[in-house]
């Protein structure tokens, strides 16, 4: 079974790249659409983030006095936030992926998951503009990097795979329950605070750590703050956990996606 | 080439309208849903080079079984084979956006078709000339009227042979010289040996370019089979 699985993945694989430039397409008029009739433009996609970090970090460094390793705050909060927030903007976007687009999928056929997809690839070209406050502010406070930073491609990677895993679910799910939309929203804010994006892990109560390594978030940021602020190796046990825990997840979601995709015109 | 072998599709309408009665509904084992059949049985074999043309009122199951030839939604029973590459006309500009120009439309359209980027960059002229939109390439299409919206949208659709072409009601728009240019495109195709499949109210359309034709009625197979003779029969009965 497990054959003939990987088998269908390789199959749909092959297929899904023969449409890649309508993968970009649909990523660029995403990206495109979004700001052209304001101002700023593009630049909300920086100063966004930036004044949520801002306010952030006066509200847990000033008045909460959160602990934050040896790095000023800001520094700590950013290396967190900001692949965070890429993952809930990814995931609150593909949920209507398919449903945004049914005059698409009941008309012509295409691999349906190229629509959640380029979703995920718009708000990732985001996520790379908004690096630039994270620059800055390293520049700034004079942050040394070493050479274990290069292991934050290691992680994004597999913040990228278990995003498509998850956005692939919830696009399906709520192509048949709507409900799921509004649902997404109710469990990523309780998400962030069970992530230790805003605090460290050491200020959570012992008795409660154990959600932290049933978190997958929570296994990858902390695994950006060890290597780009710690400077340490990352912890490999981990990291080959998760891996394998994001690429298992990701093909089941992938099947299941595409198990129902022949349904969506009929239900969408 | 298209064969139906007994192709059925069900679609499953919810019995209980509101969740307070849904509930106790899948609660005590009661059925949820009602079979409702969009067609029945349905058989037919189109060659290759011939067309089909398909009539039916309001309601027969003719979008559905375009849709089912496009292969955006899959059969309850039954089989459908097609042969080759398929262009659905069904509501022209599905995936046109507003805020993009003409240009960039023609892109996204033309992918969305299957259509690799080196093609379009060597179809863009023809199909810039085809839909006569030169001076509005690139303008957002938001500021396009409903006819120059739509001739962009033949214009993509039909810039390569396709050898299946799905066709949806879409010839009542635009002017009559505009409508004419398309049907000349579509006689062209055929007489390359594209595959037509037409949905019309208009009967004389059928005779002109269909050979073969097949009637629907609520879901059921009237008729399939010689246009002149299915066009006299349906003619008959209205």
């Amino acid at each position: 079974m497990i054959i003939n699985n990987l088998k269908k993945i390789f199959k749909n694989l092959k297929l899904f790249f023969s449409y890649r430039e309508l993968l970009w397409n649909l990523a660029y008029r995403e990206i495109n659409q979004r700001y052209k009739q304001s101002i700023l433009g593009y630049a909300w996609v920086v100063l966004n983030p930036l004044f949520q970090l801002l306010v952030l970090t006066f509200v847990f460094s000033t008045i909460f006095r959160i602990s934050s390793y040896n790095v000023p705050y800001i520094i700590f909060l950013i290396v967190g936030l900001l692949p965070w927030n890429f993952f809930v903007q990814s995931l609150s976007s593909s949920t209507n992926a398919l449903v945004s687009n049914s005059s698409l999928i009941t008309k012509i056929y295409f691999p349906r998951e190229i629509l959640v997809y380029s979703t995920i690839i718009a708000k990732m070209i985001d996520f790379f503009y908004s690096v630039l406050i994270l620059i800055i502010f390293f520049i700034f406070y004079k942050i040394n990097l070493n050479i274990n930073a290069f292991w934050v491609i290691a992680y994004f990677l597999i913040q990228l795979i278990f995003t498509a895993g998850l956005s692939l679910f919830l696009s399906s799910f709520n192509l048949f329950y709507r409900d799921i939309q509004y649902l997404l929203n109710l469990i990523i804010s309780m998400w962030f605070y069970l992530t230790p994006i805003i605090y460290p892990v050491e200020q959570f109560p012992e008795k409660y750590r154990f959600i932290f390594s049933i978190n997958p978030m929570s296994v990858i940021i902390n695994g950006y703050r060890q290597t780009v602020l710690g400077g340490g190796e990352p912890n490999y046990k981990s990291l080959i956990s998760i891996f394998i825990f994001s690429l298992v997840f990701f093909m089941i979601a992938f099947l299941y996606f595409k198990k129902q995709e022949g349904k969506f015109a009929d239900y969408v | 080439m298209i064969i139906a072998q007994n192709l059925t599709k069900i679609y499953k309408l919810a019995k209980q309208k509101t969740f307070k009665e849904f509930l106790p509904a899948l609660f005590f084992g009661k059925k949820t849903t009602d079979k409702f059949y969009a067609l029945k049985e349905i058989n037919f074999e189109i060659k290759k080079g011939e067309s089909l043309g398909i009539l039916g009122k309001n309601g027969s199951g003719k979008s559905t079984l375009l849709k089912l030839i496009a292969g955006v939604t899959k059969p309850s029973d039954g089989k459908i084979t097609i042969d080759g590459k398929i262009a659905p006309l069904i509501e022209l500009g599905a995936g046109f956006h507003p805020e993009l120009t003409g240009k960039e439309n023609v892109y996204l359209n033309a992918s969305i078709l299957g259509m690799k980027k080196k093609e379009v960059d060597r179809l863009y002229p023809e199909i810039v000339n085809f839909c006569e939109l030169e001076n509005f390439m690139d303008q957002p299409i938001k500021h396009y009227s409903s006819g120059m919206y739509m001739r962009l949208a033949f214009a993509v659709a039909v810039a390569k042979k396709p050898d299946v072409l799905l066709v949806d009601e879409i010839l009542a728009v635009g002017d009559i010289r505009f409508q004419e240019k398309c049907l000349n495109r579509i006689k062209e195709f055929q007489n390359q040996g594209t595959t037509l499949v037409l949905v019309t109210h208009s009967p004389s359309l059928i005779k002109d370019y269909c050979q073969k034709v097949l009637i629907l009625d609520s879901g059921n197979q009237i008729f399939f089979g010689d246009a002149e003779k299915g066009v006299e029969k349906y003619l008959k009965n209205i």
